[in-house]
């Protein structure tokens, strides 16, 4: 156990490490010259570059460089947005709480409806209701999710009238206590609704092939012949073990909602790092965008760790 | 051969898909009946108006007949990406399953990072900086995606390279590179065929994204960049982003059916969980 710990928070470390460095490369790959945009167009004395170059320590190898880099990072400087001048760890940590209060609460529930929904797919196989859960989550695993999103705006917001579309809360209102929760509750239902629409085929898929695969093992076949009930066989064995699984996928699942929101967060003005991500690109930010990268890499790294050791400590067969 | 492909459901169903959009790909100046750079005088008109199939955007041009163009744009990032994604994978997974030992540790290792890295917001960090031509956009996909392709080949060359064809090579004094290339790629390409196409749906959507963000190329049709457009419009002219979503929605389908059906015939072990 010990040993497998410590080689995944190795392998973790290095993933970490293999971000910064990319972004690193990233930006010194781009194009564009950033000191020719300090100096401006016109100017081009090298003076002027030579003296630029020392202080912004240009003129030092790449190696260098990295770990000059590398060090300020750590300490938690992300680098200066260059259209809002302020520090990029400061904007995302602002706009964190949103995304994280977006991307826990359909995790969670797509875990919970997916995992359901395959379940009785399996239990019920080849009936009517595994065909159309199956269809279903076909269709839905096709879907582009911002187009889910704004499809549910037209039926719900458009047509019905019955839920807001934009923001996080009523800008007209200003709610305080019970009113303000059930306020950014009413906000949340079609954001977390595509995200969990879009998020139930992967936990659908799991669960059912594990219950499939659970039940045509030998031991339970051993278990029937022992004529123990077939719920008792069920809840004790055959959902236990088919469980286990959707627990690695809820890590995946949480690593790819971390990215996949900014598209949703995009589709209903959602004021978390999805819109941050959206200015950014449009007005061309740089840094913000790469301070996201790292800390959306960062954070993924973390979450898949911690879901291998839980899975490690549910299952001690698992020691790769 | 065909008895296969007619008793997979989801393999005939896959490849009459192809075939349709293939179709649509080749026919498309012949099927559409406008030319979608067409700034015509029919702005936003609804569906059947003036004849307009399914209306028109802003600038007058004809959602049907740009539709039927961004076929061509999407089957083309799916194709070219997938492809470079695919060769990518063989090739490294193929050396890292044959050749064993360090290099496989190593190769094996910089997968799992990879595997953990934010793929689609990598592709968006790159298409931002270095310009969002779709060429841009598919060799970015490729070169993003391969880690996946080059585990199942590593996983295959591990097996095959046990094997006693591959052993009789070796004895016969072929040099390993010649065994890489003749024997162990040629027989463990099958999952991995059958992962890239999957990985065409991927790309397809990745592409749609990354247009939805407004990285899209502005030059060509494609289906995201109409779901981008018609997003400021989605109250008062939904068919606009609607149609764009349901081409995406069936093309998607499509390859997924395509790649389960391949998963099927070419592993028939893993076919024990059907129709999952």
């Amino acid at each position: 156990m010990r040993k497998y710990l410590v080689k995944r928070l190795l392998t973790g470390l290095l993933t970490i490490v293999i971000a910064f460095v990319i972004n690193f490369l990233i930006i010194n790959l781009a194009p564009g010259d950033p000191i020719k945009t300090l100096m401006g167009k016109e100017s081009d004395d090298p003076v002027l570059r030579a003296a630029l170059e020392e202080k912004y320590g240009l003129n030092k190898p790449l190696h260098i460089q990295f770990f000059s880099y590398l060090k300020t990072a750590m300490r938690g400087d992300l680098g200066i947005s260059i259209i809002y001048n302020r520090p990029v760890a400061d904007m995302i940590a602002e706009k964190l709480p949103a995304t994280i209060l977006l991307v826990l609460t359909s995790g969670v529930l797509s875990l919970i409806i997916g995992t359901a929904m395959g379940i009785v797919a399996a239990r019920k196989e080849g009936t009517f209701i595994d065909v159309l859960f199956s269809g279903f989550s076909y269709i839905l695993n096709s879907m582009p999710s911002f187009w889910l999103g704004l499809m549910l705006i037209i039926i719900f917001s458009t047509v019905l009238n019955i839920l807001p579309t934009y923001g996080m809360t009523d800008a007209r209102a200003s709610y305080t206590g019970m009113a303000y929760v059930l306020d950014v509750i009413k906000h949340m239902i079609l954001p977390v609704g595509t995200l969990v629409l879009i998020e139930i085929p992967m936990y659908y898929r799991i669960a059912k092939s594990s219950v499939l695969q659970v039940t045509n093992e030998d031991y339970i076949l051993t278990l029937r012949a022992t004529g123990m009930s077939e719920k008792k066989i069920f809840n004790k064995y055959i959902f236990r073990n088919a469980i286990l699984p959707t627990v690695t996928i809820f890590g995946i699942s949480l690593a790819y909602l971390i990215t996949g929101v900014s598209l949703i967060e995009t589709v209903f003005a959602w004021p978390g790092t999805g819109r941050l991500v959206l200015t950014a690109i449009n007005q061309r930010d740089y840094p913000t965008l790469m301070g996201i990268y790292l800390i959306m890499s960062v954070s993924i790294a973390v979450v898949m760790i911690v879901v291998d050791i839980v899975y490690a400590i549910l299952d001690p067969r698992i020691r790769y | 051969m065909i008895r296969t492909i007619v008793n997979d459901k989801q393999l005939l169903f896959g490849i009459l898909g192809l075939i349709f959009l293939l179709l649509v790909a080749v026919l498309a100046p012949v099927i559409a009946p406008e030319d979608p750079y067409y700034y015509g005088p029919d702005v936003l008109n609804k569906l059947g108006e003036n004849g307009h199939l399914l209306g028109t955007n802003k600038m007058g041009q004809d959602i049907f007949s740009m539709i039927i163009h961004g076929t061509r744009t999407s089957l083309k990032v799916a194709v070219i990406s997938a492809f470079i994604s695919g060769i990518l994978g063989m090739l490294i997974g193929g050396v890292a399953g044959y050749f064993g030992g360090q290099v496989d540790r190593a190769i094996s290792e910089f997968i799992n990072i990879f595997m953990m890295l934010p793929t689609f917001f990598l592709i968006l960090l790159i298409i931002a900086l270095f310009g969002n031509s779709i060429y841009n956009v598919m060799v970015v996909i490729g070169i993003t995606t391969w880690p996946s392709n080059a585990k199942l080949m590593r996983a295959q060359a591990l097996s095959l390279r046990e094997r006693t064809f591959v052993k009789a090579a070796t004895a016969m004094g072929e040099s390993r590179l010649q065994i890489l290339f003749k024997y162990i790629i040629p027989n463990g390409v099958f999952p991995v065929i059958a992962n890239t196409t999957v990985g065409m749906s991927n790309a397809i959507l990745t592409e749609a994204g990354l247009s939805f963000l407004g990285l899209g190329d502005p030059n060509i049709i494609s289906w995201g960049q109409m779901i981008y457009d018609g997003k400021a419009y989605l109250t008062s002219a939904w068919w606009i982003a609607t149609f764009a979503g349901i081409a995406i929605v069936i093309t998607v389908t499509i390859f997924y059916l395509l790649g389960d059906g391949l998963n099927h015939v070419m592993n028939p072990k893993r076919s024990k969980g059907k129709g999952v």
